[in-house]
């Protein structure tokens, strides 16, 4: 008697302890490719924001002082409109410079609201005739010795770089994201396929009485979406731990000019985590899927 | 209520299980499958409820046309056919009554009706004492009892019995052929493949000997040999 309670007590654990595993293993995976998707897109977005005003041909933007006088902007200005290597640029005033400001963080009310049109930096974004960086290169450091300039930041030397590696990061992260969902739904697969196989008597049972195929399909269907979506769950919050500390290690470099951060806007991950979580129960519903229609021929 | 034309059944490798066989059931009836090992009667049995698919032939069951029948109509053919095993096919960590709720369960009847019948159909197979045990813990008998009782809940129009009393002494048996009896007795039709002599010789019933997967004799009121 003690044997055979015993002996029951081992199966169990040895069972439960086999699909616990295999259980883990799914969900860590799923964790882990989202978290590589996940941060692919944060990256993308970022870039994308911190590029935004080298758009359209802008290859360099040149910062005056706060306090300039009105002199060195004509100054300034009379060398752009003569000068045959700009092709065009546009004049973004303090008033503009700060309603950009709103626009960008229009999640943070706090960074918005701890800044005034005063304190922004005007700025000429500048066309050249010829795009070519040594060129912009040239023309950037005759800016920045005009007087008035604060800073010069040109797209060739800060902007194509961080466009060029955030590209590289997240093409790699999503090279390797795409490789490990395969490799999850086939755990997940696996997974569901060990649970069928524990409870092949309850599904004979089932089947013989005449329950419906989906009857039977279902519970496992659900199991897989669970493992997708627990693993979603634990991706989230490495998504804010991206944000916060890779995203704000490039915002608080040097290479991005100013207050245009490589940043994303609080929303974006929330909107991310959801898409993380419909990405996780879909491969978890597919995984299970495959492994329902394959080993349960109902 | 059930009819066979002209049915073949050959399984990979060409073992003919079933030959060109024909027979006409009625509502009501019980029949005995004979025959010896191998001759077919499993294989008749698992065509009757569409286990197995007719290779030619036509095969109605309940007014349905099986070979014309849809999977996904399959679940609720069943519904109305129950079945018993050798085996039993109980499910261990499960208890007596929950055996037989659970297939009230997964076709979807409400807590409610389930609530009702289970114990009344445990009354009947003469169960009500051990509805809390364990499959493990009953005789055999008793767990032939249990697998009556979760096939017949549902009040299925068939019985389909494949060598139900075939690990039970002949006392035993004798107890559930009599629960068999009353059960065909309620108007529900009885198939049953047994080779047990004994059993046949007592019941008096129509027999359908197989040999081979070809019908050789069917008799009402037969006798085994
Ligand atoms: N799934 C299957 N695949 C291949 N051959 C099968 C299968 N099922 C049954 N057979 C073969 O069909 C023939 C009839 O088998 P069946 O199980 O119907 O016989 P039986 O009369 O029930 O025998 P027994 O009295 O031993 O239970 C046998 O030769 C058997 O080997
Ligand atoms: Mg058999």
């Amino acid at each position: 008697m003690i044997y055979r309670l015993w002996y029951f007590i081992r199966e169990t654990v040895v069972s439960l302890w086999r699909n616990l595993s295999l259980t883990l293993a799914a969900i860590l995976t799923v964790g882990i490719s989202l978290s590589l998707v996940g941060t692919s897109i944060l990256v993308r977005e970022g870039a994308d924001r911190a590029t935004a005003q080298f758009q359209e041909g802008v290859e360099f933007i040149v910062f005056m002082n706060a306090d300039h006088t009105p002199d060195q902007d004509v100054a300034i200005r009379q060398v752009l409109d003569t000068s045959p290597a700009i092709s065009e640029y546009a004049y973004i005033d303090k008033m503009a410079a700060y309603e950009e400001f709103q626009v960008l963080f229009v999640d943070k009310p706090e960074l918005i609201e701890s800044v005034t049109p005063d304190v922004m930096p005007p700025s000429y974004r500048i066309v050249p005739a010829d795009p070519d960086a040594a060129n912009v290169a040239e023309l950037a450091r005759q800016f920045s010795t005009q007087p008035g300039v604060r800073e010069v930041a040109t797209a060739t030397d800060a902007i194509r770089q961080i466009e060029d590696f955030s590209t590289r990061v997240s093409q790699v992260l999503l090279v390797a994201a795409v490789v490990l969902v395969v490799v999850s739904a086939m755990l997940i697969l696996n997974t569901v396929f060990t649970a069928i196989g524990a409870r092949r008597e309850e599904i004979e049972v089932m089947k013989l009485v005449g329950a419906t195929n989906w009857f039977v399909r279902i519970p496992f269907m659900l199991e897989g979406m669970i493992h997708g979506l627990i693993g979603a769950g634990l991706a989230i919050p490495s998504l804010f731990i991206v944000e916060d500390q890779v995203l704000s290690f490039f915002q608080e470099s040097d290479v991005v000019p100013l207050f245009r951060g490589f940043a994303v806007p609080d929303g974006f991950v929330w909107d991310t985590s959801l898409w993380l979580l419909l990405l996780g129960g879909t491969v978890g519903m597919l995984g299970s899927a495959i492994a329902v229609t394959r080993y349960l021929d109902v | 209520m059930i009819r066979l034309e002209s049915v073949s059944k050959v399984f990979k490798g060409d073992v003919t299980a079933l030959r060109d066989a024909s027979a006409e059931i009625q509502r009501g009836e019980f029949v005995f499958l004979v025959g010896p090992s191998g001759s077919g009667k499993s294989t008749f049995i698992r065509l009757l409820n569409r286990e197995e698919v007719a290779d030619s032939g036509r095969i109605m069951v309940a007014g349905k046309d099986l070979g014309s029948l849809s999977s996904w109509r399959v679940p609720y053919l069943r519904r109305n056919i129950g079945c018993i095993f050798q085996d039993y096919k109980l499910l261990s960590k499960k208890t007596v009554s929950e055996n037989v709720a659970f297939g009230l369960e997964v076709i979807g009847r409400p807590r409610t009706v389930i609530k009702r019948q289970v114990p009344a159909i445990l009354e009947l197979v003469g169960l009500s004492r051990k509805a809390d045990r364990t499959p493990d813990e009953l005789s055999g008998g008793e767990q032939q009892r249990v697998s009556i009782a979760r096939a017949f809940v549902n009040r299925p129009l068939i019985l389909l019995a494949d060598e139900p009393t075939g690990n039970l002494d002949p006392a035993t048996s004798v107890g559930i052929m009599r629960l068999l009896d009353r059960i065909n007795r309620s108007g529900t039709t009885v198939v049953m493949a047994t080779h047990e002599r004994g059993v046949v010789d007592t019941m008096r019933r129509r027999v359908i000997e197989l040999d081979r997967g070809v019908i050789v004799r069917d008799e009402s009121r037969g006798v085994y040999d």
